[in-house]
């Protein structure tokens, strides 16, 4: 896209684009070091993503006032009026994806390394690393304007969702197995739904990236393979 | 054949949809510069449609041509076919007066005539109707209402026209052209001239109007354009570039030099 008339304009969508970009970084920094905290009972780790979080919403509050600046100053028409917005809807999922990070780095202590089961732990593991890469290839693949990527990166949130449902059967398997498990376990399942919900954040953001590049709406609806409902234990 | 440009209405829109007016492979000269190119678009019937672009696209003359105005100026031709419910008006037989009351047309700047009030509207009544003394006073009175200055001049009709604010005089004459009753409105830049109070009067009144009328307004507000019309054409160097719904032009427009145009990226 060429430069605008007035050059300031430029400017202004550079740096609400920087900020964004920003937050992005400080989400997958957060949601890695969360997870890294919580499977080596990292409690200093979690302190720094607890107070990571205070970062994010003082940069979403900065990336909201530029944004009404802008759109009172300037009046954004077509692609930068979709920008703006979508900057906004962006830095909502963005903030929030650093809530959900903050709250499984609060259930560290709670847990402990030493009833985490190891095979859980391999399992938690790898469903971190999905919304991880997720997380950070959601912008990566925005900002190179890719927006068949986007429609890709959607559509890869089901493994996180069929992997959220494994995760959560094992779990139940070792709480029935030993009722001393529960209170770890309890902490985990909700570690782990925090994943699955960041990974439905980085969803938002796919849809909300996808229309600002194409001015088109990806379909309703997306394959969803939550099946925990469908889980609950038999007695 | 020229692709016929219609905006993309949806289906339940389509079809309760009159066309108007129906322009065809309209070319425009002043003298040997050509000013139009191949113009082709259909605008529906009691709707607002807003022409956009840069100074010099042709945007004007078009709206000229509606009302053939531009035959008062040597050495200005039209080629191609503007129907005007199915007939063209720019055929040799077509009767210019008739023509001109049934497309009124609306300036940049305010032309009261310099005459009360009042007459500023009886004026243009007469030449077409022989209308008695109270019929008048009603035709006057129902095209002030009309144009939303009823209240602030009943008691000083007999004033002059020019001691009116700018944005009363415009009302004033969009009054004036209500009164002979048009179905057409052109307004070329009504509102440039005005304050933002002035303006927001005018839009609220092409919004009213628009349920009688078919209105087509030119303006160089892209943000005005935005928040009157139901679709919007963008013309650049005598083309019609785009052709679709407001909404569509200016969040997703199809193409690029109307994104570059409508976002500032211009030259």
């Amino acid at each position: 896209m060429g430069e605008h008339t007035v050059a300031s304009f430029d400017e202004d969508l550079e740096q609400i684009s920087k900020l964004i970009r920003d937050m992005a970084d400080l989400a997958g920094s957060m949601v890695g070091g969360a997870t890294k905290a919580l499977l080596n009972s990292d409690n200093v780790l979690a302190q720094r993503v607890v107070s990571d979080d205070a970062i994010m919403d003082a940069r979403q509050r900065e990336l909201d006032d530029r944004a009404i600046t802008l759109i009172a100053k300037r009046q954004p028409m077509a692609h930068d009026l979709r920008h703006v917005v979508g900057a906004i809807r962006m830095a909502g999922d963005l903030e929030r994806i650093g809530d959900l990070a903050k709250n499984i780095a609060k259930r560290v202590s709670a847990v402990g390394l030493s009833v985490t089961p190891r095979d859980l732990s391999h399992s938690i593991d790898a469903m971190a690393q999905l919304v991880l890469i997720q997380v950070q290839g959601v912008i990566e693949e925005y900002a190179a304007g890719d927006a068949a990527a986007l429609a890709k990166l959607r559509a890869a949130d089901e493994r996180i969702d069929v992997k959220y449902t494994s995760v959560f059967r094992e779990l139940l398997t070792y709480m029935m197995e030993d009722p001393r498990n529960i209170t770890a376990c309890t902490h985990l399942l909700f570690c782990a739904k925090n994943l699955e919900r960041i990974g439905d954040h980085v969803t938002n953001i796919a849809e909300n990236a996808y229309y600002v590049l194409t001015g088109e709406q990806l379909p309703v609806n997306r394959p969803k393979q939550d099946e925990t409902t469908m889980s609950a234990p038999v007695t | 054949m020229t692709q016929m440009l219609s905006p993309d209405m949806t289906m339940t829109e389509t079809v309760t949809e009159k066309t108007k007016i129906e322009v065809k492979n309209l070319n425009f000269y002043y003298g040997q510069s050509k000013a139009l190119k191949d113009i082709s678009l259909s605008l529906p019937e009691r709707s607002v449609t807003a022409f956009i672009g840069p100074s010099g696209c042709g945007k004007s003359t078009l709206l000229r041509v509606f009302n053939r105005i531009y035959e008062l100026y040597p050495k200005q031709t039209a080629e191609g076919q503007v129907l005007l419910d199915g007939k063209n008006i720019l055929d040799r037989s077509q009767d210019l007066n008739l023509l001109r009351t049934k497309i009124g047309m609306v300036f940049q700047k305010p032309t009261p005539f310099p005459m009360s009030i009042y007459e500023n509207i009886a004026f243009g009544v007469r030449l077409y109707e022989n209308l008695g003394k109270s019929e008048m006073d009603g035709r006057v009175e129902q095209a002030l209402k009309r144009a939303a200055l009823w209240s602030e001049v009943k008691d000083k009709l007999n004033a002059s026209g020019l001691s009116l604010s700018g944005g009363q005089q415009q009302r004033l004459c969009i009054a004036r052209t209500v009164a002979v009753k048009p179905e057409v409105i052109l307004l070329d830049e009504p509102a440039s001239a005005l304050d933002p109070l002035s303006t927001a009067k005018i839009e609220e009144l092409i919004d009213e109007l628009q349920a009688d009328y078919t209105i087509v307004i030119v303006t160089h507000n892209m943000q005005q354009a935005a928040r009157v019309s139901r679709q919007t054409a963008f013309m650049y160097l005598g083309e019609l570039v785009e052709f679709d719904r407001t909404e569509k032009i200016f969040t997703s427009p199809r193409e690029k030099r109307t994104q570059d145009y409508i976002t500032g990226r211009f030259g």
